[in-house]
């Protein structure tokens, strides 16, 4: 037993990922030199917001240890524990949570507000891994449970209303599918199901937010009618009626296909469409206009194009070596809005300008890198799938964010982990390492 | 149980899709650092741009203008300076300024309020022309109006209004054309308007300062950078002769029209030492009259000295007398008799003296100024040479002076004939160029510039000017006129002997008599230039003394008559004014 004990901590010191903490740690120290220097202008809020990223950080340190030293294995066998506990967390939320810009999503604790979504999508990827570990069991079923579990979080979430924090559950979910070795005709009805699903929507707001479109009187009349929820179903029926008949007639023709196929059509788009009446009432109309700033952000320059416009000056004005610590002129003088916690990046551009910027984006990279690194070396696929899961959410909380400030994403409220201001996320990126770390200890043992 | 090794096959499947997973996310953030090196190192500078104009701003204090001075140190233009008291909109609670408006309102004894034109105008004024008293007691009582700046402005103040109006010009508000070129002018500058103020603008304006201050996103007031000193613009020093100037501007008014022009040049240098257009405008108030003056059928905005077209006239003879002698080598001795009329196939072309000036020769037929024997000359010179002579003689060419706008002139041909009329050349349009009517154009400026070219006998300086030296606020000379001598007409000594011979006796006993005075000789020559419209223009073109040429001069006066009885006594007052100036010089100098 001693041995073992030894041996234990002997395994944590020699198979830790040295070179992902450091990333992480590099990238944590750029974050807070640049909270700091964003919130400088009033030197009280500076120490109030740097205070909550050490008390966050303190919390986050704890539960990485613990998570790193806790055996990762037993997560596998108690996935339905987990999602139960994801469900209780989400659904508490809704009745005890504070709202916060909007979003009943934030659990108060006077000193510190704590976001459950955050842990919520990590429980959730390790839920998603264990069910693709175990899908030899019957080959349609997994899917559903797939589907069960996914749109289980998207509805509570939703019902906050949070619509930016369900962005991160499609890509994480397609990639899971697509390494487990899903066949390709699934992957493609999922895409499809999402393309429906976030398309119907989208472009029912575009239709009703284009003000140029309604002054033609054909236009604007199929728009009212489709404010109407009943002309909405008549075309939805028509148009499964159609896709019906269709595929009855290829069939009399002798050109045989599958049920599945049209029956897959018809589903998706009745998701759509549900979809769409949904997302519509959970978003708010500073987000709907978000949406179509992004598609043409000359529509609104003063209000909603703002933040782009701004943030690009803010980043470009850095040039090479940018204006230096705390004389970003962006940023002291508050051009840039939200400038600690989404638009973070564009503080380090600024003034760190293209060589600290371009580190960041490499430092970054370099954590990526590792965590796949661990996925691919983990001992089992269980251990891979999490860690890929992890690796994925990271590159797509970064790529949205970095890419929303840069004008090439539009904007959506996702923060950049271990950058942006913000209590939950760093304490959940931080239990995402620990779990990472925790797989990357394990891989050389063979009991 | 390492699925590496375990389960090899599913491993491999793992890994085939690991890689393309892998791949793109390294793509994605390759396409983020490409972004990012657009954004920050190819358009970098761009965005620099847009984020320094955001935050910088600039009050404004306009630098007031150059002075003029005439030839003897004269001021003639100057800046008078008036406050105004400004509000400067950064930030600043405007509960605070009513307290201070309250107490603005007590010293001055009017009732002040504020304005609300536009939110984003950073600027407003509360008052205009404040004098300097009421400047001194608001600056006393600076402690309790501490968001109120005074701002001096200046305003450009024209001493001899009327008179040097043409040839300062006046200063206006700059034009929605003007601005669009870019970086050059800013809303609310003023710019120089015709004269010197035009054309010696850029020396004149000087630089605006004020401060630059960093603002924030609001617009409000963060610090100020610094402060620019307005640099004030260049002194220019003319050679304008002011007791001439006025006295040619009251002798145009009193004339029966009102309206003509009169060039002095200095014939030593080429300097102009009077350049009068009448009637002129009051300079002070333009922007107030403009329409009026605009209206007004005299035309006073014109200045007739150098854009006003008239045809030359009998002054043209002294180019038809010159190529006579050049190319005809005629003899001056050689008689001719005047009856009165000239046949020219089946018409008549009279002489303005209908019973004929009997026998006369070259000098005495210029003298009189005998229309039948330059004819006679004009018919063998011939349209082509006398165009040449005539463009030697400054017709129909710029003289270049340091004035905007000047015009031209005409000389007609052949070939413009045969363009524009559609119909040849004739005999008879000979006969009427050789004594300066037809399509003939000319500017008082390029008559007496003419004149003072004919009194150095052929030779020519580059071109007339008006703006001897500039200098700058420091007593720095930026600028000097150089004199150098252009083209010289050349003509043999002959020549220039009979012409000053004719010249002389025009005004010792021909038409140009009412301009003689005693002591001194002037040699002249009047003209009539025919005029469609009404009464003929009266010219008279001359230089004096006749022996040592000291200024030439050309006078005309619209619509005047004969250019012997209306526009020579003009001329002999202005000499005489000329001419006692400087005997009292001489005798101060004693």
């Amino acid at each position: 037993m001693i041995i073992r004990e030894k041996d234990f901590f002997h395994r944590i010191i020699h198979n830790m990922d040295y070179c992902l903490i450091f990333a992480v740690m590099i990238l944590l120290v750029i974050g807070f030199t640049a909270i700091y220097s964003s919130a400088s202008n009033c030197i009280m809020t500076s120490f109030k917001y740097i205070s909550v990223q050490f008390t966050a950080l303190g919390l986050g340190f704890i539960a990485f240890i613990m998570l790193a030293s806790f055996n990762y294995q037993y997560y596998e066998h108690t996935y339905k524990f987990i999602y139960t506990l994801s469900i209780i967390l989400l659904s508490s939320v809704l009745i005890f949570g504070s709202v916060k810009r909007g979003t009943k999503g934030w659990f108060d604790f006077g000193f510190i507000a704590f976001q459950p979504v955050e842990i919520a999508k990590i429980m959730f990827i390790l839920v998603l891994a264990s069910i693709l570990n175990r899908k030899k069991v019957k080959k349609g079923l997994f899917l559903i449970h797939i589907f069960l579990a996914f749109f289980g979080h998207l509805l509570f979430i939703m019902l906050q209303p949070d619509f930016s924090s369900t962005l991160s559950y499609f890509p994480i979910t397609l990639v899971l599918l697509f390494v487990s070795g899903i066949d390709l005709f699934y992957l493609f009805c999922v895409i499809i199901l999402c393309f429906f699903a976030m398309s119907i929507p989208l472009v029912k707001i575009f239709l009703l937010q284009m003000e140029f479109l309604q002054n033609s009187v054909f236009i604007a009349n199929f728009i009212v009618s489709l404010k109407n929820s009943l002309t909405m179903i008549y075309i939805i029926v028509i148009i499964i009626l159609f896709i019906m008949s269709c595929w009855w007639f290829l069939q009399k023709l002798r050109i045989k296909i599958s049920i599945i196929y049209p029956l897959i059509l018809c589903i998706s788009i009745l998701l759509g469409c549900m979809a769409s009446v949904f997302i519509e009432k959970s978003l708010k109309d500073y987000q709907k206009k978000r949406l179509i700033v992004f598609l043409n952000p000359k529509i609104d320059p003063k209000s909603s194009g703002y933040n782009i416009t701004q943030s690009k000056i803010a980043i470009g004005s850095g040039k090479l070596f940018g204006k230096g610590f705390k004389n970003g002129t962006q940023t002291q003088l508050g051009f840039l809005p939200e400038q600690h916690t989404d638009f973070i990046f564009s503080v380090i551009g600024e003034e760190g300008g293209w060589i600290m910027s371009q580190l960041t984006l490499i430092f970054y990279w370099i954590f990526i890198w590792r965590s796949l690194i661990i996925s691919k070396e983990a001992r089992d696929k269980y251990g891979s799938f999490v860690a890929l899961g992890l690796a994925s959410m990271f590159t797509f909380y970064a790529v949205i964010n970095i890419g929303m400030v840069m004008g090439i994403m539009p904007v959506t409220g996702i923060p950049l982990p271990f950058l942006s201001y913000g209590g939950s996320s760093i304490f959940s990126s931080l239990c995402a390492i620990g779990i990472l770390c925790s797989i990357s200890i394990r891989k050389h043992t063979y009991y | 149980m390492v699925w590496q090794k375990d389960d090899k096959s599913a491993y491999e499947v793992f890994i085939k899709k690991y890689n393309i997973v892998f791949l793109f996310f390294l793509f994605l953030f390759i396409c983020l650092s490409l972004r990012l090196f657009y954004l920050q190192i190819i358009v970098g500078s761009k965005y620099r741009k847009i984020s320094e104009q955001q935050r910088l701003y600039n009050t404004c204090e306009r630098a007031p203008r150059g002075i003029i001075y005439s030839a003897d140190n004269v001021v003639l233009v100057e800046n008078r300076l008036d406050y105004t008291a400004l509000f400067y909109r950064l930030g600043r609670e405007e509960i605070l300024l009513s307290s201070n408006l309250k107490e603005l309102s007590k010293i001055l004894g009017k009732d002040i309020k504020l304005i609300k034109n536009n939110k984003s105008n950073k600027v407003v004024k509360l008052v205009n022309n404040l004098t300097i008293y009421d400047m001194f007691k608001i600056q006393e009582k600076k402690q309790n109006l501490k968001y109120i700046n005074i701002v001096g402005e200046t305003h450009r103040t024209y001493y001899y209004p009327e008179a040097l109006c043409h040839i300062t010009g006046y200063v206006g508000e700059v034009g929605t054309n003007e601005l669009l070129t870019p970086n050059k002018y800013k809303i609310g500058d003023r710019v120089g308007r015709g004269g010197i103020e035009q054309f010696y603008d850029k020396y004149l304006k000087g630089q605006d300062g004020g401060w630059q201050i960093e603002v924030n996103a609001r617009g409000y007031y963060i610090r100020a950078f610094k402060y620019i000193h307005p640099k004030i613009g260049a002194n220019i020093y003319t050679t304008i002769d002011l007791k001439l100037q006025i006295e040619a501007y009251n002798l145009l008014k009193n004339t029966v029209t009102g309206k003509g022009a009169v060039v002095v040049i200095d014939v030593r240098t080429g300097a102009i030492k009077a350049l009068v257009s009448c009637p002129g405008f009051n300079a002070n108030n333009i922007s107030k009259n403009f329409d009026e003056y605009l209206k007004d059928k005299k035309l006073p905005l014109f200045n007739r000295a150098l854009q006003a077209l008239y045809p030359p006239g009998s002054i043209f003879k002294i180019v038809t007398l010159t190529a006579a002698l050049e190319i005809l080598n005629t003899d001056h001795k050689r008689t001719m008799n005047c009856t009165g009329s000239f046949k020219l196939g089946n018409r008549y072309y009279s002489c303005w003296c209908k019973s004929g000036h009997g026998d006369v020769n070259l000098i005495s037929a210029m003298a009189q100024s005998c229309n039948i024997y330059f004819y006679h000359l004009g018919l063998k010179i011939g349209v082509k040479n006398l165009k040449e002579y005539a463009k030697k003689f400054y017709f129909g060419r710029e003289t270049h002076i340091d004035l905007p706008n000047e015009k031209k002139g005409f000389i007609p041909d052949r070939k413009w004939k045969e363009q524009k009329m559609k119909t040849p050349w004739r005999q008879g349009d000979t006969v009427i160029f050789s004594i300066g009517q037809g399509a003939l154009w000319t500017t008082p400026l390029q008559m007496a510039y003419m004149m003072s070219v004919v009194a150095n006998k052929g030779k020519e300086y580059n071109r007339p000017y008006i703006v001897e030296k500039i200098k700058n606020f420091d007593g720095k000379e930026i600028y000097k006129h150089k004199k150098s001598i252009g083209d010289i007409i050349k003509l043999s000594s002959n020549t220039w002997n009979v012409l000053h011979e004719a010249l002389l006796e025009v005004v010792e006993n021909g038409t140009g008599k009412r301009s003689k005075i005693s002591d001194i000789k002037i040699a002249g020559k009047t003209g009539t230039a025919q005029n469609p419209h009404g009464e003929g223009h009266a010219w008279f073109v001359s230089y004096a003394p006749a022996d040592v040429p000291e200024i030439a001069m050309a006078v005309i006066v619209e619509n005047g008559g004969s250019g012997g009885s209306s526009a020579a006594p003009i001329g002999k007052k202005i000499y005489e004014t000329y001419f006692n100036m400087k005997l009292e010089n001489k005798d101060k100098n004693r």
